[in-house]
């Protein structure tokens, strides 16, 4: 053995060595086999550590009793359980399947079903519209009808027109004239000093 | 080979066994037969899992949520579980983790709300109040006082140095399975058990005064 192996070994242990030696689970250290001063050390540091553990299993083993470990399981099983029932799903009434998982046949028959649909709609609707101004035309019924009657008759007789275009103008006639004059016969005298417009302009 | 280690590998044996049965059931879709199958695994591990999520949480609802969850999780993923490791290592690991999550959503949480106030003298539920046959109200008091020293000094090492000493001294985890349940080599769990037995003695020679002040000075600063 070497003068400094002798030296070493006759050295105390500091709390560093103990604690290394103790987490290195080698508690035959040759000095320690020696020393009975350190292997007192090393006795207290293993029992102070024991009790550490002691203690903080006590302290655990309070808070898990067997009640709550039994509780805790049957908590385990409960979520196991629902987590295996498979999702309960509440699919829409019209579309539960979705509408692209159908056949694309299906799909096309529908489309064709609804063009087919829409071209008979509108040439349907034409000849409804056609009939019914042909209707118009057939029967005067009410005054709008009279009316679009007489203008047809006027086309083909001279002098129902001529009677219409004169009554028309007794009209415009007259609309002008009470808007040129105003109603109220205090402000005449006032109106006839006012210079018009159309007076300027000329 | 002592008598704890032959128990010990009869156990690793037979959960390896019930492992690979529920895995198989799960794939028969056999689940009912699956879970009471899993149920023996659950019945021999529940104590040893709530004490670990103990140990990590320090609050006992936590830690009760904590193994339950790592429980189904387990259980969900046993199809990913590989024979050759033992179940007991595959399990804590999961466990360790969901904890190690918790511990940092807490701290989070712990930024934005702030503590409810405790109780008087510390009590926690009635249950405390109840006088018992155990030992004497000062027995107790002094009991509660050591332990909380303790985990106040555990929750100021480092997480890994924590859960090296953790599994090595209150689980009796060999360093070998410390190895492959943090994923650190053989020698750095040595080395990290090492200093946190050097730092929790230092922590805790300390008088309780030494540590109000510390404490205080780290609130504020």
């Amino acid at each position: 053995m070497s003068i400094l192996n002798r030296l070493r070994l006759g050295a105390h242990l500091d709390d560093a060595a103990i604690a290394a030696l103790w987490a290195e689970g080698r508690p035959a250290h040759p000095h320690l086999n020696t020393c009975v001063a350190c292997r007192n050390r090393f006795a207290s540091f293993s029992s102070w550590l024991e009790n550490l553990r002691a203690d903080a299993r006590t302290e655990a083993d309070e808070n898990f009793p067997t009640e709550r470990l039994a509780a805790q399981q049957a908590q385990i099983f409960r979520r196991l359980e629902a987590a295996e029932r498979p999702a309960r799903v509440i699919a829409f009434p019209r579309f539960a399947e979705p509408l692209t998982s159908r056949s694309s046949g299906a799909s096309r028959w529908i489309a064709a079903a609804a063009a087919a649909g829409l071209i008979v709609g509108v040439g349907v609707g034409q000849v409804m519209n056609l009939r019914h101004s042909l209707t118009f035309r057939a029967s005067p019924v009410s005054d709008g009808r009279q009316a679009v009657a007489a203008t047809a008759a006027g086309q083909r007789d001279p002098r129902l027109l001529t009677a219409s275009a004169t009554r028309d103008e007794t009209f415009l006639s007259e609309l002008d004239a009470s808007l040129s004059r105003p109603a109220v016969p205090e402000l005449r005298a006032l109106d006839a000093f006012t210079p018009r417009a159309g007076d300027q302009a000329r | 080979m002592t008598g704890a280690q032959t128990a010990g590998l009869a156990g690793r044996e037979a959960d390896s066994v019930a492992a690979s049965a529920v895995k198989a059931m799960q794939a028969e879709g056999k689940h009912a037969e699956a879970r009471d199958r899993y149920a023996e695994l659950v019945g021999r591990h529940q104590r040893r899992a709530s004490r670990i999520a103990f140990h990590y949480m320090r609050e006992a609802a936590e830690a009760d949520e904590a193994v339950q969850d790592a429980f189904v999780k387990a259980y969900s993923h046993l199809a990913s579980f590989r024979e050759e490791l033992p179940f007991e290592v595959w399990f804590t690991r999961i466990l360790i983790n969901g904890c190690l999550d918790r511990i940092k959503a807490r701290t989070r949480r712990g930024r934005w709300i702030s503590q409810m106030p405790d109780g008087p003298a510390g009590e926690r539920d009635f249950a405390e109040r109840v006088a018992g046959s155990g030992p004497s109200p000062e027995d107790q008091l002094l009991a509660r006082e050591r332990r909380e020293r303790l985990s106040r000094a555990l929750f100021r090492l480092p997480e890994r140095q924590r859960s090296v000493f953790m599994l090595s001294h209150y689980e009796g985890c060999t360093s070998r399975e410390v190895s492959a349940l943090t994923g650190l080599n053989e020698s750095t769990v040595r080395v990290h058990l090492f200093r946190a037995i050097r730092k929790l003695r230092a922590l805790l020679a300390e008088g309780p005064l030494a540590e109000k002040l510390r404490e205080k000075r780290r609130v504020n600063p």
